[in-house]
């Protein structure tokens, strides 16, 4: 497997970038569309002040270029012709487009300059901060490395669950009943985790799948005309790894929960589970049950801890005989 | 730590790669042979491009690949019987999916 289901973008077009992000931020176009072609290679944001000035020794030019209050400011001071050298100087580097921010807009000579040298100039009408943290935040996600996975991806009360194992050991058919017991699907077969931060995994489905799963013996089934809108979900974020493997007695499971064992996907650990399957054992329940665990632990409520710790009280105190939980049935109440 | 697919097995899989030749690319039927094909074999079959990995005994996963005539896919077999699935399942990516 090794890393060929892990993959990152190297670049996407300005024309990608207006249309992701015209609808969400408001982005507008300013000038024509002739650099739509251009491609952003780094998620980071650049302000150009000193670029503007003359210096371009170390310019960040290969990424989206803000322009702000302090650059406009600095624009509009200048004479035309000065300032037609000063972005001329900008604009013969390959500059992916501009972001104009705080509703300012570009002059005359700015957008002819634009044509000339096609470049996209765009404009948001919030603040550089707030512009620059939507951008930054779109970016890291274009940007972030993603690994795609072959298991089943629901939510169970809230808790993100991947089901692996092999093929046609039944993830599709756990998933199913986690939906009729009332959780919602995220992805089946196919599902993709992006790394966003440092120690978070968002899945998600691919576009072509989305809630489609195949069901062995019936075929392929849509979850969300079947059972409607509250069976699924778009992304979860991923929090425990469910690991199906047809029972082996030479395996060790574990039995008391202290261990904690972790997997890893894009560096990040993942609590990690491994369950075996026996005839008669209902992995739906026992799934829902590692998710209540999982919240209790989130909680700070370690069974396997207290267990641990009442059976050290109780070895200190050194009693040898065991006793009832009831110390004496006086009549059959509760 | 425990690496999914990297257990503390074993020898080394066979990979190979293989372009789709055929007009109409690797569409529902031959998705659907592909996985009756590889469902016969003991080994893991995954089906690998552009970063999306998926089991090849899975019909959702083989048609996820959406792969277009002269899209290039790597194969990847593993297990006890990895030499004839690979074999039989690359002639069939090879004969273009008997649509030639």
């Amino acid at each position: 497997m090794t890393e060929k289901n892990i993959s990152t973008k190297k670049h996407i077009t300005v024309d990608y970038f207006y249309k992701s992000t015209k609808e969400k931020f408001g982005l507008k176009l300013f000038s024509k569309s002739n650099g739509f072609n251009r491609v952003i290679t780094d998620q980071n944001l650049h302000r150009p002040g000193l670029a503007l000035a003359g210096f371009v020794d170390l310019f960040s030019f290969n990424r989206v270029q803000i322009f702000g209050n302090t650059e406009m400011k600095y624009l509009s001071k200048l004479s035309e012709k000065e300032r037609i050298q000063s972005l001329e100087k900008i604009f013969e580097f390959e500059i992916p487009c501009l972001v104009i921010t705080n509703n300012h807009k570009p002059t005359d000579d700015m957008l002819k300059l634009s044509e000339k040298h096609k470049i996209s100039i765009f404009g948001l009408p919030m603040t550089t901060t707030k512009a620059a943290y939507l951008l930054s935040d779109f970016l890291d996600d274009q940007f972030a490395p993603r690994i795609s996975i072959h298991g089943s991806f629901v939510d169970v009360y809230g808790v993100g669950m991947l089901f692996t194992g092999k093929s046609g050991i039944g993830k599709s058919e756990i998933a199913l009943d986690l939906v009729e017991r009332g959780h919602r699907l995220v992805a089946d077969d196919v599902v993709i985790f992006t790394k966003k931060g440092e120690g978070i995994l968002m899945g998600s489905g691919t576009d072509l799948i989305k809630h489609f799963m195949e069901i062995r013996g019936i075929g392929i089934i849509d979850v969300r005309s079947m059972f409607g809108v509250r069976a699924i979900r778009f992304q979860k974020r991923l929090e425990v790894v469910i690991d199906l493997e047809v029972w082996d007695d030479t395996q060790e499971y574990t039995r008391t929960g202290l261990d904690g064992k972790t997997i890893s996907y894009l560096d990040v650990d993942i609590p990690y589970v491994k369950v075996p399957i026996v005839p008669g054992k209902n992995i739906t329940v026992i799934s829902e049950v590692i998710a209540l665990h999982y919240l209790l632990k989130h909680y700070n409520y370690d069974a396997a801890k207290i267990f641990k710790k009442r059976l050290n009280q109780k070895l200190k105190q050194n009693i040898d005989s065991f006793d009832r939980s009831v110390d004496y049935f006086e009549h059959d109440f509760e | 730590m425990v690496s999914l697919y990297f257990t503390e097995e074993k020898q080394i899989m066979i990979e190979k790669t293989i372009k789709i030749i055929n007009n109409a690319g690797l569409h529902t039927r031959p998705a659907a042979t592909i996985v009756k094909m590889a469902a016969r074999f003991k080994c893991d079959f995954f089906i690998h491009k552009d970063g999306l990995s998926i089991n090849g005994k899975s019909i959702i996963g083989v048609m996820t690949l959406a792969a277009a005539k002269g899209s290039e896919v790597v194969l990847s077999f593993d297990g006890e019987d990895e030499k004839e699935a690979s074999e039989a399942i690359a002639a069939y990516f090879e004969r273009g999916f008997d649509e030639l």
